[in-house]
């Protein structure tokens, strides 16, 4: 794992290569193993090196091809590389063992055609110095990230968005109104959007193409399209089983290329726990795996981790903390995330990060199978008010007017999801954080468009005639996921110089898990009924079936406790709110509600005090602030 | 003179199902057949404005649902026609409910099957209603398999596929210049935007279109509806804002000076009844993109007649886009197997449909199907 940079001047006048370097510093806890930089009249490209595949020389990036007309920055694993390698024939033979190498030769013989043939995780750029055109591309499910910006005849790109605002010398904060409100409303920004108004993510699955007439994106891989077999009768589940069982092996297989130490995450949950036996019978003996254990039962999930970690005998490595001590990575998390991030989830990806990287550069996790298997407990919810919608709209009037009059919260939920006009607007009422977020912003914010017609607009090339809890799977694994989750994911794991690699998101597994019943995700109101059923081969049901624990943290209780006092200096904080188009009176009674348990608010306030805190270090990340953090 | 009754929910407004009804008046109209035809949703004046053909007798009851239930029930008890052709399932029940108090009829049921709205919910009262009935005209294949689905064990000889034709109109239309500003090269949709259509795929075109590398192709949509600010502000998220047009108000006339110019007419929909916009597209020479969907696989067959994608798939969309711009030779061959379609023998011109209308309608064939 790694992180990338590049800038592209097509007219020439690229600054010197010392102004380039601290945008790359600021990339150096994505790859403290070692830096590169390459330049030529218009073009100059950097990289931060984990080590990871070939240690040595053979693997430093920026590389050049043998014939020189190709030079690459590449972020990622190619797992499928030794494989492609027999496909390939370099001129003068190959020079190492990198897949870097590998992913060169590739682009150089195929073109962008390589991409279908690639099995990995990636974000990268070739500059081919003949034909003058910078490729840029990111992987099939989004798992490392790529920011651009093509303003002035300027192109840059780079990892993660703090970087690419130094690269091209971005000064003043100029923030996205539509992405301002969307966060608010989600928690995530989709791509392409990014918080920054001239600046892009580029959304999984796609490429760009850029030289002297302009940028083109391009998708390249949509699994939207897939139509999933209505015929449960085609295969039996026995075959299904196998068909899994097979794929994910495989899928954990190939992700077990390494030359550094490789572990895994384990949490008492379902995915992680068919990742560690798909490890076992791909051949490792003892795999190291890693739990975070809470002294606090409500959030502890380190006694079923450890059960199954008995079950299966590999190595546990737990650490037991008390909850509220991992307020303790807060500076972490505000530092690392260069948009604000909302799910606060992230405070123990981070504590188990920090643990994993004490033994290991790699590990396994189970992210992705909630997406694809059907794990939240909103699909089979989506399920039952889906076909209430096709109802009267009078007869939908009255039982909203009804269940709303009514003292329970989730009754008057359920009031407000009846006023969904279809299947992808009940998702976005549903997957939204704040039902009520448009009376924190101004009159101008709050005239921007909402994430709906985003989610409308991903939702218009889904394949025909499908289930709600289809449409709302297949809405989170393409906006949720690599906008929300794998953005954790990826940050967290980096923040600590460890690498995720994620076997629930294999490609060939999201084709199949697209095309799987819907009947063997959700089943009786049972939530990844396949996966589970997969699992019992393995564990006791009993084990299997134990209740969602999730990642949460007291987030409530913190911020009337131990972050009262930082959450109100910032609430507080007029000059920093006047930046934002936010309206101070309503965040100061929603404070007010959260403190006094009125309300449950503290979704949203998080939400507000991650923008604060965004606002506040954005001029401090202007140079590179960071030394390496020691985790030994 | 041979009679018929038909019973339909509209004849004279856009739309497929009212398009295939004047296609029905016509043949009829050719063949001697005369019509009396009651009209849910067209009003008295709307008729009296557009039924120039005196053969036929339109009343329309324009949404008055008690007038019409009484017309029909007057008409199938006491009427001395012999083919009874109900236009929409939504009136089969209806019709076969008065039938019953009508036990010695000499009238032939026959019900016209045009897509979504026997797709799926026919239910048990329909069910048993259409085991009434004595034909089933099926506008598709996929439509008579989703009814075939729904009920088992219905006769096969009952049904009959009875697809749309080209309307006669298109042939005596004569071309008119488009007076705004078109560009040089484009590709074409021709369609509603309603946000209840957005199976039309027009979302997936303008995805696939801001892929293309020939940045000097543009985009035009015909038709208008609610969902086009939804699907301008997809065009302007996609970079291609300025070159995708939304073109409304557009005659028959100027339509063909389109179809004609048109790179490639794009509709890639995934819920046709049986697509006759597509073969307007061929009669024209466009050649033709269209999802491998429903009633739409009986028109465009992949790499024959069009080409054929998954709907929704913009990367396919992309590709048969610039598979198109680069293959001359394939459109060619597209174009001239798309216009045989529609000309000469071909299945669907309107003299096929009127040998269908008189095979069903005509005196002597009362129970061949």
């Amino acid at each position: 794992m790694c992180g990338i940079l590049g800038l592209y001047v097509p007219g020439g006048a690229l600054p010197p290569t010392e102004e380039f370097i601290p945008a790359l510093e600021r990339l150096r806890l994505r790859g403290p193993d070692g830096s590169g930089t390459w330049r030529d009249e218009s073009v100059l490209l950097g990289h931060r090196r984990l080590a990871v595949v070939d240690l040595s020389a053979a693997g430093r990036q920026p590389m050049e091809s043998t014939d020189r007309r190709f030079v690459i920055t590449f972020n990622g694993e190619i797992y499928n590389h030794l494989q492609l390698r027999h496909e390939l024939d370099p001129v003068g033979g190959w020079r190492g063992t990198c897949d870097t190498e590998t992913l060169l030769e590739a682009y150089r013989t195929w073109g962008i055609g390589c991409l279908e043939r690639l099995n990995g995780m990636f974000a990268f750029a070739v500059w081919d110095r003949m034909e003058r055109t910078l490729f840029v591309a990111r992987d099939r499910m989004g798992l490392k990230p790529l920011y651009y910006s093509h303003t002035n005849g300027r192109f840059g790109f780079a990892s993660r968005p703090g970087a690419l605002n130094l690269l091209m010398n971005q000064g003043a904060l100029s923030i996205d109104a539509e992405a301002l409100r969307i966060y608010l409303e989600v928690g995530y920004i989709p791509a392409p959007l990014s918080f920054h108004e001239h600046m892009q993510k580029l959304p999984a699955a796609h490429y760009l193409l850029i030289d002297a007439r302009g940028l083109r994106r391009v998708r390249y891989w949509d699994y939207r399209a897939i139509v999933p077999d209505r015929h449960r009768t085609v295969r039996s589940e026995g075959e299904l089983l196998e068909e899994f069982d097979e794929l994910l092996k495989d899928s954990v297989r190939v992700r077990l290329m390494s030359d550094v130490p490789l572990g895994a995450f384990l949490s008492g949950g379902v995915d992680s726990a068919l990742v560690v036996g798909a490890m076992k019978r791909a051949g490792v003996a003892h795999p190291k795996v890693f739990t975070i254990s809470f002294n606090e039962a409500a959030f502890d999930e380190g006694p079923a981790a450890a059960q199954i970690a008995r079950h299966f005998d590999v190595d546990h490595v737990q650490e037991t903390l008390d909850v509220d001590s991992l307020v303790d990575l807060l500076p972490a998390y505000i530092q690392e995330f260069d948009e604000p991030f909302a799910d606060s989830s992230a405070f123990p990806t981070l504590a188990v990060s920090r643990l994993a990287r004490r033994h290991v550069s790699v590990v396994l996790s189970g992210d992705g199978a909630d997406e694809l298997f059907g794990g939240y407990h909103y699909y089979p919810i989506i399920g039952r008010i889906a076909p209430l919608l096709g109802r009267h709209p009078r007869f939908r009037h009255v039982a909203q007017r009804l269940l709303a009059a009514l003292p329970l919260h989730r009754l008057k939920l359920l009031a407000g999801a009846l006023g969904s006009r279809d299947a992808v607007t009940l998702f976005h009422y549903l997957r939204s954080v704040s039902k009520d977020y448009p009376t924190l912003l101004s009159a101008d914010a709050a005239a921007s468009a909402g994430s709906e017609t985003w989610f409308e607009q991903f939702a218009s090339c889904f394949a025909m005639d499908l289930s709600a809890e289809e449409i709302a799977m297949r809405l989170d694994a393409g906006l949720t996921l690599p906008d929300l989750f794998l953005q954790k994911v990826d940050v967290a794991t980096m923040a600590f110089s460890l690498e995720a690699r994620c076997p629930m998101l294999d490609y060939r597994l999201v084709e199949w898990g697209m095309r799987l019943p819907l009947s063997f995700k959700l089943r009786n109101g049972e939530t990844k009924y396949l996966l589970k059923k997969a699992l019992c081969r393995d564990l006791p049901a009993g084990w299997v079936h134990r209740p969602k624990m999730g990642f949460g943290v007291p987030l409530a209780a913190w911020l009337r406790g131990p972050l009262k006092a930082w959450a109100d200096d910032l609430l507080h904080d007029a000059s920093l709110l006047s930046r934002l188009p936010l309206e101070r009176s309503r965040i100061c009674e929603l404070r007010r509600l959260q403190l006094a348990g009125e309300r449950e608010a503290h979704p949203l306030l998080w939400s507000v005090l991650m923008l604060l805190c965004f606002v506040q270090s954005h001029d401090a990340k202007r140079v590179a602030p960071f030394a390496y953090r020691e985790v030994a | 003179m041979p009679s018929a009754l038909i019973i339909c929910t509209e004849v004279f407004a856009n739309g497929g199902i009212q398009r295939f009804n004047r296609t029905l008046l016509d043949a009829c109209g050719g063949l001697g057949i005369a019509c009396a035809v009651l009209s849910l949703n067209d009003s008295a004046e709307t008729v009296r404005a557009h039924a120039h053909d005196h053969r036929h007798h339109v009343a329309g009851f324009g949404g008055n649902r008690v007038r019409f239930a009484a017309a029909v029930a007057r008409q199938l008890l006491f009427g001395r026609h012999r083919r009874v052709l109900i236009g929409h399932i939504n009136f089969l029940t209806l019709c076969v409910g008065v039938l019953a108090l009508r036990p010695l009829r000499a009238a032939t049921l026959m019900l016209v099957a045009h897509g979504i709205e026997v797709w799926s919910g026919i239910g048990s009262r329909r069910a048993l209603a259409l085991g009434r009935v004595d034909r089933i005209l099926c506008v598709s294949h996929y439509t008579r398999r989703r009814i075939d689905e729904q009920v088992p064990g219905l006769d096969d000889r009952r049904f009959v596929i009875f697809p749309n034709a080209l309307a006669d109109s298109w042939r005596q239309t004569v071309p008119a210049d488009f007076t705004r500003p078109v560009p040089q090269r484009f590709i074409l949709s021709v369609t509603r935007l309603e946000p209840g259509d957005r199976y039309k795929g027009v979302a997936t075109v303008i995805e696939a279109f801001s892929m293309l590398s020939d940045a000097e192709v543009h985009y035009l949509i015909v038709g208008h509806g609610r969902d086009a600010d939804f699907l301008r502000a997809m065009a302007a998220r996609f970079g291609v804002a300025d070159r995708v047009h939304f073109v409304r108000g557009v005659s028959d006339a100027e339509l063909i000076g389109l179809y004609r110019r048109c790179e490639a007419f794009v509709l890639p929909s995934g819920k046709e009844g049986f697509g006759i916009v597509f073969l307007e597209a061929m009669f024209f020479g466009a050649p033709v993109i269209a999802a491998r969907e429903k009633g739409a696989v009986d028109v465009v067959r992949d790499g024959e007649t069009g080409i054929a994608v998954p709907f929704g798939d913009v990367i396919a969309v992309k590709r048969a886009i610039e598979r198109l711009a680069a293959d001359s030779v394939l459109r060619e061959r597209l174009r001239a197997n798309g216009l045989s379609l529609v000309t000469d023998e071909g299945p669907f011109t309107f003299a096929s449909f009127a040998r269908r209308c008189l095979a069903q309608l005509g005196p002597e064939t009362a129970d061949a199907a």
